[in-house]
């Protein structure tokens, strides 16, 4: 194989690689153990572990791809689980919730794509703001309730414990979010802006449109999410997605994703991440590693995936 | 009696992947040389100085610098030895003053305990750029205020110190202007005549080449295909015999368009009315089907902004830029209505260098080959293909990433997006920079054939020639004023404009 073909790849190699490597070291190492990560209950531990970083990666490649991040993810999560269950309780569905999500996810998603670009700013700024701000709403909702978690009532959530659903809804989540990224000019408009937005823009792309277009598509996915982060225990606290937003930008770094953004983005990137940080998270207590270790663990391997892909003369950190 | 061996490279290799740029060349430079490297966009003559200078390793071979073994691992290193290059494409650290760039890694010079005494810097900087002939601009001054040509002289200043034995410039003076032609060309003069130096002077332009060197290194595909003394470059054939060497064949005499009708089309394609924008006051042109109107001048005076005007790049104080009929004030308003632009930042602003040949290609025609959403790879393919094929940029595949062209096959690309999107009315701002002999050629014919079919061209260039033998219509400016303007002639001389722009 040649060199050159290795340097230019050198991020899917050790994305996908990581990935095999940890296949093939758990399937070794939790059978020694006596136990099998391919078994029907850890499978449906990994995949409740990865469905929901899984989904909001997969938004995330989009922004990501700008070359821009959202730090607000983990705070709108729990937002919209709040919503979700505040608004279900009242009117026995989640429908009218999901509606209510989608119009504040999107609201945010535009002014968040679109603030950086009017006024001038680093889109992250924004993306803070909203942070700081939904945090005070979300201490305001659980003052006002008086407990720091609410449990949904009446409505049925077991779908979103199904493996099954899980993988169907990741499935289809990706298929829809890798035509639009790969065969449709929002993501072919996205990539070129986070590669040169100058040049992009004397090619014609509409530079404030093109930005917000990607946050929309996060926002959508964002309250995908939050579906399944509040169905898999029907219950919201003022605690739910604390840290999302560091749990997608590892995935996204550990599958691959180019973090100044760009041409090379991809939504595998997404999965390929998403299903390493989740195997690290199931396989490691499995192999012996004490839970308080688990963390360093995975703190070395994503200075490891760091330090081989995102180490570039020119490369600029997400903004 | 021959001068001494200052910089030697024997069998030099170098290899991208399957391309081999430079196969196992020997080249030897003597001490009082200006030698003039010239070849085609990826003939590899600016691979064997940039090796030399420590830019990039070959892949294999021998240099010997002063008769010592030489290997430089970086620039840095082959400027404290010795050997210094000018790069074509801006190199100055943006955010800081000009006396940081000039002095840029050499901060221990000016510091004590770890502080830097800027005053002192600036003082050095400033007796520096005296003594380059640039006073006008100051030591303190920041770097981002100067203009693209200005910051190319920076650069000169900062590569070219008191122990300089080699100076390299590559492809640099189609980003100066004319004053800093003048400044290099005395410079490079000095260092070989008086100070028994040595330079390397990388160019696609054959009559700067021929004016400037004393002798000449014909490169095609990655060899050295012959070297001609000064004698030899005095001959009344060296012209078409550099040419051949070149390219490898005939590419005749037709290089500008050998008619003289200016006339065009009635109907008005482009048309700006009373634009007032910065210094810029009052201007009103009219650009007709199948017209060619050339705007030259020195740079910074005013016509690169004509052209980001016409484009609707820039936010216009007063008066209207109007294609059929309707006012264009944004790149996207321009591309919808079948404008395309060519500018002249091709790596900041026409590229994405991290970004296939194809996707560059198909940028600007995207909205026309979407089918309800989808865009089809395939489609897209077979555009950038095709471009590819006219062009013939230098590649693998369109799948080829941008950064690893050439600087002429990337103008190639450049060129290309607005081919490939058909526009009716083509701005161009200098669109034969860096492009070889063989390539310009190719373009000006496509210009002409352009011009046939009824599209309407706005040529901005600091090459008058071109101008004189592309355009129907020449307009000069200075100071951001139109001081002359000349109809397609057979008589019209470079030196009956000159006066006009300076």
């Amino acid at each position: 194989m040649e060199r050159k073909w290795i340097k230019e790849h050198v991020s899917d190699l050790a994305a996908f690689g990581g990935l095999l490597l940890c296949i093939i070291f758990f399937t070794i190492t939790t059978q020694l153990k006596g136990e099998s990560i391919w078994s029907a209950a850890k499978l449906s531990a990994l995949m409740a572990d990865v469905i929901v970083t899984a989904l909001m990666s997969v938004g995330a490649v989009f922004i990501y791809s700008l070359g821009n991040m959202d730090v607000s993810i983990g705070k709108q999560i729990g937002l919209y689980s709040t919503v979700l269950v505040l608004v279900g309780n009242k009117t026995g569905s989640l429908i009218p919730a999901v509606v209510i999500c989608l119009v504040i996810a999107v609201a945010i998603g535009v002014i968040n794509g679109a603030s950086g670009e009017i006024l001038h700013m680093y889109a992250v700024i924004s993306s803070v703001v909203f942070s700081m701000i939904l945090s005070g709403v979300s201490t305001i909702i659980y003052s006002n309730i008086g407990s720091r978690n609410i449990a949904l009532r009446g409505v049925d959530t077991s779908c979103f414990k199904s493996p099954v659903v899980m993988l169907g809804v990741l499935a289809a989540e990706t298929l829809i979010i890798g035509y639009f990224f790969n065969y449709t000019k929002f993501g072919k408009y996205a990539k070129a802006i986070g590669a040169n937005k100058t040049a992009a823009e004397q090619c014609g792309v509409n530079i404030v449109k093109y930005k917000v277009i990607p946050y929309v598509f996060l926002a959508c996915t964002l309250v995908v999410a939050s579906l399944f982060q509040m169905g898999y225990t029907a219950a919201a606290s003022d605690s739910t997605g604390v840290g999302f937003e560091m749990n997608v930008m590892v995935a996204l770094i550990l599958g691959g994703m180019p973090l100044n953004g760009g041409m090379k983005s991809k939504v595998l990137c997404a999965i390929i991440g998403s299903f390493t940080f989740a195997l690290l998270d199931i396989g490691l207590p499995i192999i012996g590693i004490p839970t308080r270790l688990t963390f360093m663990v995975k703190a070395v391997i994503f200075l490891a995936v760091v330090l081989i892909t995102c180490r570039k003369k020119t490369g600029i950190l997400p903004r | 009696m021959e001068q001494e061996i200052i910089f030697e490279a024997k069998k030099m290799r170098k290899e991208f992947g399957p391309t081999i740029a430079l196969n196992d060349v020997d080249f030897v430079l003597r001490r009082g040389e200006i030698r003039g490297l010239i070849g085609e966009n990826g003939s590899g003559k600016s691979t064997i100085m940039s090796i030399a200078s420590g830019m990039q390793p070959a892949t294999r071979g021998e240099m010997y610098f002063k008769g010592q073994p030489w290997k430089p691992q970086s620039m840095v290193e082959a400027q404290r030895a010795g050997i210094s290059m000018i790069l074509q494409e801006a190199n100055t650290i943006s955010g800081v003053t000009v006396a940081q760039n000039i002095f840029a890694g050499r901060e221990d010079e000016f510091s004590s305990f770890g502080v830097i005494n800027i005053r002192k810097m600036n003082v050095e900087a400033d007796k520096l750029l005296q003594k380059f002939g640039i006073a006008r601009i100051k030591a303190s001054d920041p770097i981002d205020r100067l203009t693209f040509e200005d910051r190319k002289l920076i650069e000169l200043v900062r590569g070219v110190m008191d122990d300089t034995e080699i100076l390299v410039v590559d492809e640099t003076t189609t980003a100066l202007s004319l004053e800093g032609r003048e400044i290099l060309y005395r410079l490079i003069h000095r260092m070989a005549e008086e100070e028994n130096k040595a330079v390397v002077f990388v160019s696609h332009d054959m009559d700067e080449i021929m004016e400037q060197c004393n002798n000449l290194t014909v490169l095609r595909d990655g060899e050295i295909r012959g070297t001609l003394n000064r004698g030899e470059m005095d001959a009344a054939d060296a012209v078409k015999t550099i040419r051949y060497l070149m390219v490898g064949r005939e590419i005749g005499e037709k290089y500008y368009r050998e008619d003289y009708d200016a006339s065009c089309g009635d109907e008005v394609l482009l048309e700006l009315e009373d634009i007032t924008f910065g210094k810029i006051r009052n201007f009103s042109l009219k650009l007709h089907k199948g017209e060619i109107i050339g705007f030259g001048g020195l740079s910074g005076c005013g016509m690169h902004d004509i052209g980001r005007i016409a484009y609707g790049l820039e936010k216009i104080e007063g008066g209207r830029v109007l294609r059929n009929g309707a006012e264009i004030k944004t790149p996207l308003q321009a591309i919808e209505s079948g404008i395309g632009y060519i500018s002249k930042n091709r790596d900041s602003e026409a590229l994405i260098l991290e970004g296939a040949i194809g996707d560059n290609i198909v940028l600007p025609s995207i909205p026309g080959m979407e089918r309800a959403t989808f865009i089809s790879p395939k489609q897209e393919k077979k555009l950038a293909d095709a471009q590819i094929e006219r062009f013939r940029i230098k590649c693998q595949n369109g799948r080829q990433y941008v950064n690893t062209l050439s600087g002429g096959n990337k103008q190639k690309v450049s060129f290309a997006k607005w081919t490939a999107k058909d526009s009716e009315v083509i701005i161009m701002d200098c669109p034969t920079r860096g492009v070889d002999i063989g390539v310009k050629q190719y373009m000006y014919g496509l210009i002409e054939q352009m011009k046939k079919e009824g599209k309407a061209i706005l040529m901005i260039s600091e090459e008058l020639s071109e101008l004189i033998g592309m355009a129907d219509k020449l307009i000069i400016m200075k100071d951001f004023k139109v001081t002359g303007e000349f109809c397609r002639s057979r008589d019209l001389k470079q030196t009956d404009i000159i006066e006009y722009m300076i």
